[in-house]
């Protein structure tokens, strides 16, 4: 659907702009652009300013490739955080989930994506040599490593683990698991039988 | 099970649609191009959830709109069922939502829920047609009978396009990586074999049970040819042979850049008294062994689960002669809720509940 004719050019446009963003169709844009003609002008403005500033000032940690505002970023340069361990992960983002859980308080190394050769991605378009680069240097003794577990996430963690392994680090991966406040009934077999293999004692 | 209520809405030249079914035969008539093939269509994706006839979801939107959706209510043993799939075209390409009961669920939890059989003209060369038609039987039957295998074959499907793709990459692939995708492809690969050998088993036993009846004077087999031979149907033979394969093959796979070794390349053998049917069958041997295999098809649905699938059949009763054309009948008789579209009504269907569609509206008749 495109933006109905008769709206004025910048209604147009600004609708236009917001169907670019993941997950916004045009009727949601439509909405948001509606919601922002009702509001004051300097809401406005400081969503705009928002919006340039995180372009202009906000850049890749040179170590972690974490998104920061200064390089080195606060997770690699923060005394308190624990530096034995490295949590390798696909995007930036997932750093976010990672930090909700409050439970992990070591370092963090960005991939930048995950291996997947149909789309052109193999180990060297991936931030993999740098993690190498910070083993040697940083001494690390453990590795995390937090991708996905679908087909791209398990070939870079199976990757990763056999050319971590050699350089004295242990690997490890995020256990499978069923879904807290889930139902065994309603899991997926493949995931329950991923969890039956990852169990623990108690 | 038994399907009680269908409704359509903007679903390729139905506006809307309410219909309740009866079990056993339904037969839907009408004129050529009024909608009888787009309705059995609708049903068999309330149970696949994808279309018999093309794979553009966005085909069956009803010319010039948006969104299309099929719900329908369904009798099981285990009690009553909702289910609906709505396909909308978007800027983004088509999306489809599927529900169980009112939740909106994803596909592998929807496929299989309503198990359907399909039987329609593009079958009658299932034996001289290309392997892949014949692995298809395979794939659906399997995915709508276990959501593993469905899970099983998306990962082998993607594991095999990673390696290819890492194969035409360039001179030199990166082995640790090859090793990596091949190790995938021998895990998965090996559940898709053994599922197939197994499923084969029972459908050869049931199709040559029902070509005596059709052709009592000649004998068929029907044997699972996997692309990979493996002696007994244990995982470790079946892994042992998988390995060794993808090692004699491994200068081939490279020098093609493609991938050789695996069940995305299996076959099914068809032989009539120990000749192999698509080089030397007639039209008449190739239809029959078709319709062996299709009858010991819905056979095997119904046995494995203890729920008869729905049997939809579109223009085939047309297509074969008297003889044959009895045997299916037959096979309709027995079944708990069957769909067929004809023109004309055929003599022995006479008993059966009539729906007259006309440009995309069904009254019964
Ligand atoms: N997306 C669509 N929107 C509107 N009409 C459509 C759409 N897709 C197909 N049709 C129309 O549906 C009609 C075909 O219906 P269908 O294939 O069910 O015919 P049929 O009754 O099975 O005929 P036959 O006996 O020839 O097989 C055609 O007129 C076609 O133009
Ligand atoms: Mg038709
Ligand atoms: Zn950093």
């Amino acid at each position: 659907m495109s933006a109905p004719r008769s709206l004025a050019g910048p209604i147009a446009a600004l609708i236009n702009e917001f169907s670019k963003l993941p997950t916004i169709g045009p009727k949601t844009a439509a909405r948001l652009v509606f919601h922002l003609l009702n509001r004051p002008r300097h809401e406005a403005q400081a969503l705009a300013e928002a919006i340039i500033a995180v372009k202009d000032h906000v850049r890749l940690c040179s170590v972690c490739f974490s998104l920061t505002e200064d390089d080195p970023c606060a997770f690699c340069t923060d005394e308190r955080r624990d530096a034995s361990t490295i949590c390798v992960i696909a995007e930036a983002k997932d750093i976010y989930a990672i930090e909700r859980t409050g439970v992990y308080h070591g370092r963090y190394h960005v991939l930048g994506g995950l291996i997947s050769p149909m789309d052109g991605i193999g180990p060297a378009q991936l931030h993999v040599k740098e993690l190498v680069e910070r083993i040697g240097s940083e001494k690390p003794n453990e590795i995390i490593v937090a991708t996905n577990p679908n087909a791209e996430g398990e070939a870079t963690a199976i990757y990763l683990s056999r050319l971590l392994q050699p350089l004295g680090v242990a690997v490890t991966r995020l256990a499978y698991g069923l879904p807290i406040g889930g139902d065994l009934d309603y899991a997926d077999e493949i995931t329950l039988a991923k969890a039956l293999e990852g169990r623990r004692h108690l | 099970m038994r399907l009680d209520r269908v409704a359509l809405s903007n679903f390729r030249n139905y506006s809307t649609l309410e219909l309740a079914l009866s079990s056993g035969v339904n037969v839907f008539l009408g004129e050529n191009a009024q909608g009888k093939s787009n309705l059995l269509e609708a049903i068999a994706m309330l149970g696949t959830g994808k279309s018999f006839r093309t794979t553009r979801d966005a085909e069956v939107i009803r010319e010039g709109l948006e969104l299309a959706s099929i719900a329908g209510t369904a009798t099981m043993r285990a009690g009553s069922v909702h289910l609906s799939c709505t396909v909308t075209r978007g800027a983004r390409g088509t999306r489809k939502v599927y529900t169980v009961n009112g939740q909106a669920v994803r596909y592998a939890a929807f496929l299989g829920r309503a198990k359907v059989v399909t039987f329609v003209p593009a079958d009658l060369h299932l034996i001289d047609g290309a392997p892949s038609g014949r692995r298809g039987l395979l794939n659906s039957a399997l995915a709508q009978d276990d959501v593993r295998y469905f899970r099983h074959l998306a990962r082998y499907q993607r594991a095999v396009q990673q390696k290819a793709a890492l194969l035409r990459s360039g001179e030199h692939p990166d082995a640790a990586l090859l090793q990596i995708y091949d190790e995938a492809i021998v895990e998965i690969g090996t559940e898709l074999m053994l599922a197939r050998d197994h499923f084969v088993r029972e459908l050869a036993r049931e199709a040559e049970r029902a070509h005596a009846h059709l052709a009592p004077h000649e004998r068929l087999t029907v044997r699972y040819h996997p692309n990979v031979p493996f002696e007994g149907a244990t995982r470790d033979a079946v892994i042992t042979a998988f390995r060794a394969r993808l090692r004699e093959r491994a200068a081939a796979e490279a020098q093609r850049a493609t991938c050789l070794v695996g069940p995305h390349r299996d076959d099914l053998v068809l032989e009539l008294d120990a000749r192999a049917l698509d080089v030397f069958g007639s039209q008449g041997q190739k239809r029959t062994a078709v319709l062996a295999l299709k009858i010991a098809e819905y056979t095997v649905m119904r046995d494995r689960n203890d729920e008869a699938p729905l049997l939809l059949l579109d223009d085939v009763l047309s297509e074969l002669d008297d003889a044959r054309a009895r045997a299916l009948v037959a096979v309709l008789a027995g079944a708990e809720q069957a769909f067929v579209t004809a023109t004309h009504l055929p003599p022995e269907l006479q008993a059966a509940r009539r729906f007259r569609i006309v440009a995309g509206a069904v009254e019964a008749a």
